[in-house]
């Protein structure tokens, strides 16, 4: 039966996959000269391996390599979770702030700021954002018990994300001084600017963490596919299959925003372009939403640098923007379909 | 090869099977019957391990099934619920694919697993599909897809919960043939149906559920009798033979 050839999709796959990697190369190469300084890259790579720190390697080293590979994780974090969360809760509209971590993780951020501890301790504003996330966690499965069902969970992560978000207005509302609060306030719109490679190396642990246990899941979200009893007789723990997907959405999600601050709409948007690539098999949606996420971020991100505007945009603003309004679409395309 | 012993099992007030014990034999199709509200389906969720009872056990060629691990348990036995749904617009040999599951160990497809899927979609009727997404069939193609995603797990015990429903009376007949089939192969097949004439010509035995209990058991001539029928379903049937084989007709309320 020739018609059943194209079940092993892997060919259509790999193209996907290299397209994006493609795009990823290129968007590398322009993030790394994209700024005020015009810079030669292999002039600036050639002095920071020959150890002769000129301005030009420094900026390379201190300031673009380190915000590009921010964009490149976070954006792979944000289009990795969406998939994940859209393939477990076997919704569209699904994405990582469903389940209250963003909040939460911004929250714990905002503590960190309103102490004025960030300024004593550098570290201690990603270390607070990745301690909200694991409390949320803590907090949803308290809530949701057990055996759970996934409505008691979505509420749950509503319930979660409207106390984070209460908690987190408070401290704005209490903020010690104005200049705390616009601090406070410009962070959570989300920004990569000014990170380093200390960044890095902090939310690479749970972020690596974070993905493995998402994408140990592919297999078991096909089969969810079919509802949860076809999973489960089908050999899916789901219990396993909602842990392994939380967890790793609070680890590479709770880390991102606690470096970026808030970023949204990439996992909403990122699954539901790819969907298509893939025959809408939820399971191999995960690795080329990661690409596609990191593509997407790193575009934005070099996009508020190069638009002219007297302050830098922040890239949680230019996300919202565009994907605020695509949003608006899939709602309405969604209702059409309900409709017929 | 698959026994439930002693199964009771009851949700907050409504006892919803009381005392059930039935001995499954391999090669034959064995039907589960009785009103609404029997237990027919709970019993299936129950032998298929997605319901745990209050008391009682199910066992497995002579194994206590809560004990078999999950990717093992679903090697040998599959379950096809009544409301086959699917959450993504997935082609019909993408669903049909995801019976071979249990099998894999990857998300690729070995040559084995292609010519069960073939096997599958051949067995069902459904050639004429393919390529096709599931969202735009009718009730009675899902349904064939469904089974298909079943028969492609290639498993010694099937449980398929009203797998005929939808379907129109030719279709109706080549799922019953196919399950007898698949019997006669050496399979399990328990099936829990409505359509007594379907029942009394395909089924090898019948399993008769009333109010949670078993009230009769065994060949279906005897299962189905005037007796059984008005105490259980509270109708009248009448009953006739055809080309040397017996069949019933609910007739009229008792």
């Amino acid at each position: 039966m020739n018609s059943l050839s194209h079940l092993s999709d892997a060919k259509k796959e790999r193209r996907i996959v290299f397209i994006l990697l493609s795009a990823l190369l290129v968007l590398f190469i322009v993030s790394l000269k994209s700024g005020d300084i015009n810079l030669n890259i292999i002039n600036s790579l050639n002095d920071i391996f020959k150890g002769n720190y000129s301005v030009e390697s420094l900026v390379l080293y201190e300031i673009r390599l380190p915000r590009t590979l921010l964009a490149l994780i976070i954006g792979a974090s944000l289009g990795i979770s969406g998939a994940a969360l859209q393939g477990m809760l076997r919704n569209p509209l699904a994405e990582p702030g469903v389940i209250g971590v963003s909040a939460s993780a911004a929250l714990g951020a905002v503590i960190v700021f309103y102490f004025g501890l960030s300024s004593a301790f550098p570290l201690a504003l990603p270390l607070g954002g990745i301690a909200g996330a694991l409390l949320a966690v803590i907090l949803l499965y308290t809530l949701t018990g057990k055996n759970s069902s996934i409505l008691t969970l979505i509420l749950a992560g509503v319930a979660i994300s409207s106390l984070a978000g209460a908690l987190t207005a408070l401290a704005l509302n209490l903020a010690p001084n104005p200049y705390a609060s616009l601090e406070i306030f410009f962070w959570l719109m989300g920004s990569l600017s000014d990170r380093s490679f200390i960044h890095v190396w902090l939310i690479l642990p749970t972020t690596l963490i974070g993905w493995w246990l998402m994408l140990s899941a592919r297999r078991g979200l096909d089969a969810l596919s079919l509802g949860e009893d076809t999973a489960q007789s089908l050999g899916v723990n789901l219990a396993v299959l909602n842990k392994k997907i939380i967890i790793g959405v609070a680890l590479s999600v709770g880390a991102a925003v606690s470096v970026s601050g808030g970023i949204g709409f990439i996992g909403l948007i990122v699954p539901h372009l790819l969907r298509p690539f893939v025959g809408f098999k939820p399971g191999s949606l995960l690795v080329i939403s990661g690409l596609a996420g990191a593509v997407l971020l790193l575009a934005a991100d070099i996009t508020v640098r190069l638009l002219p505007t007297q302050t830098e945009l922040k890239i949680g603003v230019l996300t919202a923007l565009i994907g605020a309004p695509f949003f608006l679409h899939l709602i309405l395309k969604a209702r059409r379909e309900w409709a017929s | 090869m698959l026994r439930v012993k002693n199964i009771s099992l009851s949700f907050a007030d409504t006892t919803v099977l009381d005392d059930v014990s039935i001995e499954f034999n391999a090669g034959s199709v064995i039907g589960l019957i009785g009103p609404n509200g029997a237990g027919k389906s709970t019993l299936l969720r129950v032998l298929a391990q997605l319901q745990k009872p209050d008391a009682g056990m199910v066992e497995i060629d002579g194994v206590n099934a809560a004990t078999i691990a999950s990717n093992s348990f679903a090697k040998k036995v599959t379950y096809l619920p009544q409301t086959g749904v699917c959450h993504w617009p997935l082609t019909v040999e993408r669903l049909v694919a995801l019976g071979r599951y249990p099998h894999q160990d990857s998300q690729q497809l070995g040559d084995v697993d292609m010519q069960a899927i073939e096997q599958a979609i051949k067995e069902t009727d459904i050639e004429h599909l393919v390529g096709r997404t599931v969202n735009t069939l009718s009730g009675g193609e899902r349904a064939r897809v469904m089974l298909a995603r079943a028969l492609a797990t290639e498993s010694d015990i099937l449980l398929a919960d009203e797998p005929i429903v939808a379907l129109d009376p030719r279709h109706q007949i080549d799922v019953m043939v196919l399950l007898n089939a698949l019997a006669r192969k050496g399979k399990a097949v328990i099936v829990v149906l409505h359509e007594l004439h379907l029942a009394m010509r395909y089924c090898d035995s019948l399993v008769l559920l009333d109010n949670g209990r078993k009230v009769a058991e065994g060949l279906p001539k005897a299962v189905l009798s005037v007796e059984n029928l008005q105490m259980v379903y509270g109708v009248d049937a009448v009953y006739g033979t055809n080309q040397g084989e017996n069949w019933v007709l609910p007739w009229s309320r008792t």
